[in-house]
């Protein structure tokens, strides 16, 4: 509580340095690859694996203080909070697609679900929040939707990231059309794709006085 | 060979029916019925931070026979004097909240309707802004 304070108290006289920035969004959309990309463009180390099996991220990973330079010169340091793939629902026999056994693909939708309570969780910690879509598929999820509204009504500032750009099927303005009220970036985390409008538009969007 | 029928049951629920309970009551009356294998439809639709707390407590209860639900909301939003109550309603709850340090015990839905319903049954939801159609098969 006393921590909230002074952080509020900060942030009005813009003293706080410090982003808590958290990567949200449905399941395999490529919040860990966007956290690497980020954290790899400025540090040179990553945040987390990156699988093709749903559900690789089961906690939350963080990397902390990575200083991101504008093209004003200006710096911003962030926290970056890769979170679990939010979802309403974990099958274990999804996991058995990929080759994992019983008993692996049980425990793997265990801390799964424990993985989305802990992501619910981290919306009270965090400061500014990237949701990130593939842009490649239907943005109008219950996730996306219960998500936005969600940050909406803690008045947390978001930047819609449209992921995976490189795809054929890729369509950034969809999104764009969807949800026309909050700023859309479209990038390729895989390729680095766009990566300095993202920065850009973190500057602008999310840090006060940005 | 005898070929055995295979039903969907649905619930039609008026909001009224939720309203009169407090989130905690209103999530475990919703999951117990969509864990009945019913899909639950109601002319109201839940705050998203409601619908939140509807996925976290829904986590909590996936095992193997139940691997979760799917949930469609589509709201209306209020225009006019209405949307301006609704507004005004609103802040009093968060600063009831402020002030109590707890979410408010009974709220209102908000226009719109909800189909909530098991994950095993539902395959698919297809939603537009302004429209949802459901796949449903067993």
């Amino acid at each position: 509580m006393l921590n909230k304070f002074f952080n509020w108290l900060k942030g009005i006289f813009g003293f706080k340095k410090t982003i808590s920035l958290g990567i949200y969004g449905d399941v395999n959309v490529g919040k860990t690859t966007l956290a690497n990309r980020i954290s790899l463009d400025w540090t040179g180390e990553t945040v987390g694996k990156v699988s093709e099996i749903p559900h690789e991220t089961r906690t939350v990973q963080k990397k902390e203080r990575v200083e991101i330079k504008l093209k004003n010169n200006k710096k911003i340091v962030l926290n970056i909070l890769d979170m679990p793939g939010l979802a309403t629902k974990i099958d274990y026999r999804t996991f058995l697609k990929y080759g994992l056994s019983r008993a692996e693909a049980k425990k793997r939708a265990r801390e799964a679900t424990e993985g989305v309570i802990e992501a619910i969780k981290w919306l009270k910690n965090v400061d500014a929040v990237l949701a990130v879509m593939d842009a490649s598929k239907d943005p109008l999820t219950q996730v996306n939707i219960t998500l936005l509204g969600n940050l909406e009504a803690r008045k947390i500032p978001v930047i819609i990231v449209a992921n995976k750009i490189d795809l054929k099927k890729a369509n950034v303005k969809r999104i764009k059309e969807c949800f026309p009220q909050y700023p859309v970036v479209g990038v390729s985390a895989l390729t680095g794709r766009n990566m300095d409008l993202l920065y850009e538009a973190i500057g602008k969007y999310l840090v006060k006085g940005g | 060979m005898i070929k055995k029928k295979l039903k969907l049951k649905f619930d039609f629920v008026s909001s009224e029916v939720l309203e009169k309970k407090d989130l905690k009551s209103r999530i475990n009356f919703i999951l117990s019925k969509v864990k009945d294998g019913s899909i639950l439809v109601t002319d109201g639709t839940m705050s998203p931070e409601e619908e939140m707390d509807l996925i976290r407590e829904t986590m909590r209860r996936v095992d193997d026979g139940f691997p979760g639900i799917e949930v469609c909301s589509l709201r209306k939003e209020p225009k006019g004097l209405r949307g301006f109550l609704e507004k005004i309603s609103d802040q009093s709850l968060k600063i009831q909240k402020i002030f109590t340090g707890k979410e408010p015990e009974k709220r209102k839905l908000k226009d719109g309707i909800t189909l909530i319903g098991p994950a095993k049954l539902i395959k698919k939801i297809k939603r537009s802004p302004d429209s949802f159609s459901v796949l449903a098969g067993i």
